[in-house]
């Protein structure tokens, strides 16, 4: 005789999942805005060396005034085998360009024409003069400075006067 | 004439479009910043002139060789976090008073007047250069960066507030000099002890000077160009003008 009637017909009522999109969207703007987007997947590994101070690229990104290059150990172990059976430890990978051969950097000035491919590819109103489109290196933290300096001296020979060594920055901001 | 009501569009999709979005975005791109120490790189020359002489006291050569050994002025070094000490130091010895014994670099000191002579003498020798029938471009433009140069140096000094600028011996520079050997991570372990170097004296001197730190100028300086952006730029050229970041990378030969 109790005074309230179970209701047993009646099942839990269904929630409510009209603001669901606003959810994702707000996540989806979020996300929008904290990150940046991957210019490529390398396919060599890097770890990068830490470091301090360091100047953050991300304003460049945005203006596309840098090119990235990252040298480091083939991610596939049957190509990093191979390579290693010539004596090449660690390899070059250019934006967009894995390098075909181990011999690209030093005979065919890979690095020259890339750059330069590059450089001719940008929108006429992204006119920065050479000197100043920054080249990043990511390079892995055991990659002999020898091939840096490889790099750079190309660079020097097309006149793209500015380098950038990549880091990891762990402190400040 | 009947009322025909409008359905309603079943927006029960939308967050599985949401959704899709999310996800595209989530793949496609990357949350990491990309840090780096930009360098530039001198200008290849064809013509070889025979190297100026530097005195010892003007160069910090870092070494570092295929063993990833440190060698800093030759002395030994282990502990690489210890090369913004000597950086530091470096700068900072002769600072106040110049000891001629010692193995550092010389400061000198020039006041307003001084400088305001060097403008005129300047001024006169660009004109001069401009008036001489035949005188190459490079030259014009060459006396008129000098005559820029003293009008910073003008500037710096006023906003320093000081009788004199104290400035560095022009020839004062950091040399890198590692081998092919060298791993990349000791090489940028070098970069980032001289920027912490360069980054405690000048962040001293803007503590000193204009009451905040060296970060917080360059931040709001990149940030905000328009609001007292000249104001900004005047402080940092200044800070420049007192410690210069010199930096020489020698290309490896073994």
């Amino acid at each position: 005789m109790s005074k309230f009637k179970k209701d047993d017909k009646k099942g839990a009522p269904g929630v409510n999942t009209s603001s669901l999109p606003d959810i994702v969207f707000m996540l989806l703007f979020f996300f929008m805005v904290a990150t940046t987007s991957k210019e490529s997947d390398p396919t060599v590994k890097v770890i990068q060396p830490e470091g301090l101070r360091t100047t953050d690229m991300t304003p460049y990104k945005q203006r596309s005034e840098i090119d990235f290059l990252y040298l480091g150990k083939p991610l596939n172990p049957a190509r990093a085998a191979k390579y290693e059976a010539r004596g090449m430890e660690f390899l070059l990978f250019m934006d967009n360009v894995a390098q075909s051969n181990p011999d690209d950097l030093y005979n065919v000035n890979a690095i020259r024409r890339w750059k330069l491919d590059k450089f001719e590819s940008k929108p006429a109103r992204m006119s920065e003069p050479i000197e100043s489109v920054i080249t990043c290196v990511k390079a892995d933290k055991g990659a002999p400075s020898g091939m840096i300096f490889d790099i750079r001296k190309e660079l020097q020979d097309i006149d793209a006067l500015t380098i950038a060594y990549a880091v990891r920055d762990n402190g400040n901001i | 004439m009947a009322k025909r009501e409008i359905p309603e569009i079943n927006a029960g999709s939308m967050a599985d479009i949401a959704f899709l979005l999310l996800i595209f975005f989530l793949v496609t791109t990357t949350m990491d910043k990309d840090q780096a120490y930009i360098r530039s790189i001198p200008k290849r020359v064809e013509v070889t002139t025979p190297p100026v002489d530097v005195e010892q006291r003007d160069i910090l050569a870092i070494r570092a060789n295929s063993k990833n050994e440190l060698m800093v002025r030759k002395e030994l070094m282990s502990n690489a976090d210890d090369i913004s000490e000597r950086v530091v130091e470096f700068y900072t010895f002769n600072e106040l008073k110049n000891d001629v014994t010692s193995n550092f670099p010389l400061y000198s000191r020039i006041s307003l007047v001084e400088i305001e002579g060097r403008i005129e003498a300047a001024l006169a020798d660009a004109e001069a250069v401009e008036a001489t029938p035949g005188a190459s471009q490079d030259i014009i433009d060459f006396k008129y960066t000098i005559l820029k140069e003293w009008e910073n140096k003008k500037r710096a000094l006023q906003l320093y507030g000081k009788s004199e600028l104290p400035e560095i011996s022009s020839q004062a520079h950091v040399r890198i000099e590692v081998q092919k050997g060298t791993e990349y991570g000791l090489f940028s372990k070098i970069q980032s002890e001289l920027e912490e170097a360069i980054f405690i004296l000048r962040d001293k001197a803007a503590k000193d000077v204009f009451k905040e730190s060296y970060s917080t100028i360059k931040s709001r300086y990149a940030v905000d160009k328009k609001k007292d952006a000249k104001m900004d730029k005047e402080k940092l050229d200044l800070l420049k003008i007192l410690y210069p970041d010199k930096f020489i990378e020698v290309t490896p030969k073994k």
